[in-house]
């Protein structure tokens, strides 16, 4: 390994960006902190994206390693130590300075900071800690800083690291334990849950500590589903539905667990008080979408995360344990696994719902709302007029906003199908299940074979697009996205059964 | 058929609701226009309404306290569009709004609500963009200095963003398409003010040197692409090309 100590910044910056890229938990959301006199920053409840690069990312926040050297040989990771490259890293001054500069010049809303292991979890923490400390106490950061907790690292490190961070983020990589086993060798799933428990539990006594253990778990005034997320019903703010997080182990949390720090460390500031976030590469081992969904769902449940990011794989290394890709990144399997995770946090559904073991990975054709609701016609059509807020959001086509306005605005006249488009409800996928006052739109049929046809000719234009960036299509009359034999009668019935 | 001629600014419109509500001609009857943006008619009597505070302050007072202050809001917002309807669609919500108090709301069916609520989402919109993509500069007396070019008249949303962010730098934000700017000056809070020809020839002549991290900035917005993920139109989506000509890594 050649470590390089004489680069120039903007060679450090190129190399550590560059090693960074691939993480894909770039929000700055979750902490709504007025600016201060004295102090460079605040920081918006929704987070703000400052540019988008040329994958069309958005870049929110200043992404870097600390360092790209690493004593770990995992297979799927650019900077595993068996790859010969230019080794570098920060001092917690440079990693201060870009950006502070960066954040006056508006480009970014905080900082990322993650770091390959360098000699020891310990001694990276430990550097890590600096540059953060730095940050928040010399330079009087007070923009958002997400930070990467490395497993192993000291329990009382990690806790440091929290009450100076807003987020902070453990990647569980791989969703299965064999998964990890095969392609990271050095690491094992308990190391990766340890410290994610940890940060949960401290989350959940600082909660209990403020004398605010229900609001400050599910967020203010919007009490939920998966760890905070905005589920709540209209005019029955506070009480929740779909289920929350174990209640037993919020509660262990909360009392049992100690603060290890000192107290003055901790005074006036709250531990990770945007939650926990962690990510899980899609494609490179052989799980399907049953076992991500189910593993995203109890991470929710159990671990109290804020967000489960996915990322496609992107073959960065040639290895043999390692799949070939010849269609490129999985982009589409990310893309219906995002769709399912919104489902879970926003919409009330569960796992087990949208996939089962028999038929464990997601429709190419529909989206995983519209393939439930063809699978569910029983439940449908659903009069507008009438139907409670949980029953509106399963309807394909309509969401959160848009069911919360249908509910205030159906209080002081009936709707129609007009007053639906102007409420922000996508009546072209709407149309098949609703009806209004009694009616359904003129032609619709309630029959499977019916739906499915009309729906895949639009979803099937946007998947392909996905899965195909960068191709250009011939024009045509038809919608047949390139298929050179017409779909058959039994093929739409596949599809909608998910067989596809 | 009646038009009330209003001032361009949120007092203006203000006063020309009092007066056309004051007229009491029907409210099918009159028409609200703001000055210079408008097609003279036939068979239209045009009545200029003068601004005075005491009448803008009523209607405020009015709108607050048999509305709501969210309808407030929404009111200042559309205020700032540049929807050349916009005075004439402040009227028509009134008109809903004064009848159902806070209810109107929620009453996005209704087409008068629906139209004030679409034009406020549009300035809001552009708001959040330009506060997403603003990109200030160093001058060599340490002034943080930035341009946009924005369709509606974001800059008092963008100010308090801006001022509650940076609280202690001296920064100012420069409208081109309206030659108006924002200066912030810590400890003192900020002001709007108009750019005539001859200080915008001073703006446009600053230097902005410490080209340093305007460098690294480009650096890191290229590397952090992922190449096998390429994707313009994903990319134009979010960041529409109007807004690349005024920020940095694009120039």
């Amino acid at each position: 390994m050649v470590i390089q100590q004489n680069l120039t910044i903007s060679e450090k910056l190129k190399i550590l960006t560059d090693a960074a890229k691939y993480d894909v938990a770039c929000t700055s959301s979750g902490t709504d902190r007025r600016g201060k006199a004295g102090a460079l920053g605040n920081a918006v409840e929704a987070g703000i994206c400052h540019s988008f690069a040329a994958d069309g990312r958005c870049i929110s926040l200043l992404k870097i390693l600390f360092t790209n050297q690493c004593i770990y040989d995992c297979k799927y990771c650019v900077n595993r130590c068996s790859n010969d490259m230019v080794r570098t890293a920060f001092t917690p001054e440079e990693v201060c300075r870009i950006t502070i500069e960066f954040y006056r010049r508006n480009y970014i809303e905080g900082l990322f900071l993650s770091s390959g292991v360098l000699y020891s979890a310990d001694y990276t923490m430990e550097q890590i800690y600096q540059a953060v400390y730095m940050l928040r106490t010399s330079y009087h950061f007070n923009g958002y800083i997400h930070i990467k907790a490395i497993p192993g690292a000291s329990e009382e490190l990690i806790e440091r690291v929290g009450f100076l961070a807003d987020r902070m983020s453990v990647n569980l990589e791989l969703p299965t334990a064999e998964g990890l086993k095969r392609l990271a060798p050095g690491k094992t799933r308990e190391k990766i849950l340890k410290p994610m428990r940890q940060i949960q539990q401290g989350i959940c006594h600082q909660a209990f500590l403020q004398g605010q253990e229900q609001k400050l778990l599910y967020g203010k005034s919007r009490e939920g589903f998966a760890g905070g997320a905005a589920l709540f019903q209209p005019g029955n703010r506070g009480r929740g539905f779909g289920p929350k997080a174990e209640d037993s182990l919020v509660k262990q949390g909360a009392s049992e667990y100690k603060f290890l720090c000192p107290e003055k460390l901790r005074k006036g500031r709250k531990f990770v008080p945007a939650g926990q976030s962690t990510q899980m590469i899609v494609g490179a081992t052989l799980e399907n979408d049953y076992q991500m969904i189910k593993v995203t769902e109890a991470l929710y449940h159990s671990y109290g995360l804020k967000r489960v990011f996915f990322s496609a794989f992107i073959p960065v290394n040639n290895d043999s344990a390692l799949p070939a890709l010849p269609g490129g990144p999985p982009l589409l399997r990310e893309h219906r696994l995002y769709q399912a995770d919104w489902l879970l946090r926003f919409y009330g559904f569960r796992a087990d719902e949208l996939l089962t073991e028999e038929h464990p990975n997601f429709n190419v054709f529909l989206d995983p709302k519209c393939d439930w609701a063809i699978r569910h016609l029983e439940k449908f059509p659903v009069e507008i007029n009438r139907a409670d807020y949980s029953m509106l959001l399963r309807v394909p086509g309509i969401g959160v906003k848009s069911a919360r306005r249908i509910i205030a605005a159906r209080r002081s006249c009936p709707l129609d199908f007009l007053a639906l488009k102007k409420l922000g409800v996508v009546l072209k996928r709407a149309c098949y299940f609703i009806m209004c006052s009694g009616k359904m739109q003129e032609g619709i049929r309630l029959n499977q074979d019916f739906i499915t046809s009309s729906l895949i000719g639009e979803e099937q234009r946007r998947s392909w697009d996905i899965s195909h960036r960068n191709a250009y299509r011939q024009l045509s009359l038809f919608d047949d996205m390139n298929l050179e034999v017409m779909p058959s009668r039994a093929d739409i019935h596949a599809a909608a059964g998910g067989d596809f | 058929m009646t038009s009330y001629i209003c001032k361009d600014s949120f007092e203006g419109i203000l006063c020309g609701i009092y007066d056309a509500w004051m007229g009491k001609r029907g409210h099918s009857q009159v028409r609200l226009e703001v000055e210079g943006a408008f097609e003279w008619s036939l068979f239209t009597e045009y009545l200029s309404a003068d601004v005075s505070s005491e009448k803008a302050r009523k209607v405020m007072d009015a709108v607050r306290q048999k509305i709501c202050e969210d309808a407030f809001e929404k009111i200042y917002i559309a205020s700032l569009s540049n929807d050349l309807d916009r005075a004439d669609k402040i009227y028509r919500f009134l008109i809903y709004g004064f009848h159902y108090g806070k209810k109107v709301m929620d009453m996005l069916a209704v087409p008068a609500v629906f139209d004030l609520f679409q034009i406020c989402r549009n300035v809001s919109c552009e708001a959040h963009k330009w506060m997403e993509f603003i990109r200030f500069s160093e001058t060599g007396e340490g002034i943080l200095f930035s341009k946009i070019g924005s369709k509606n008249a974001v800059l008092p949303l963008l100010a308090s963003h801006f001022a509650d962010r940076l609280p202690g730098e001296t920064w100012m934000i420069f409208d081109e398409n309206r030659k108006q700017a924002v200066i912030f000056i810590p400890c003192k809070g900020w002001i709007l003010c108009e750019i005539d020809s001859v200080m915008e020839e001073t703006i446009r002549g600053w230097q902005t040197d410490k080209k340093g991290y305007e460098e690294l900035w480009k650096i890191f917005y290229k590397e952090i692409a992922i190449k096998e993920r390429t994707n313009p139109v994903c990319q134009r989506n979010h960041l529409p090309l109007r807004y690349r000509e005024y920020m940095t890594e694009f120039h």
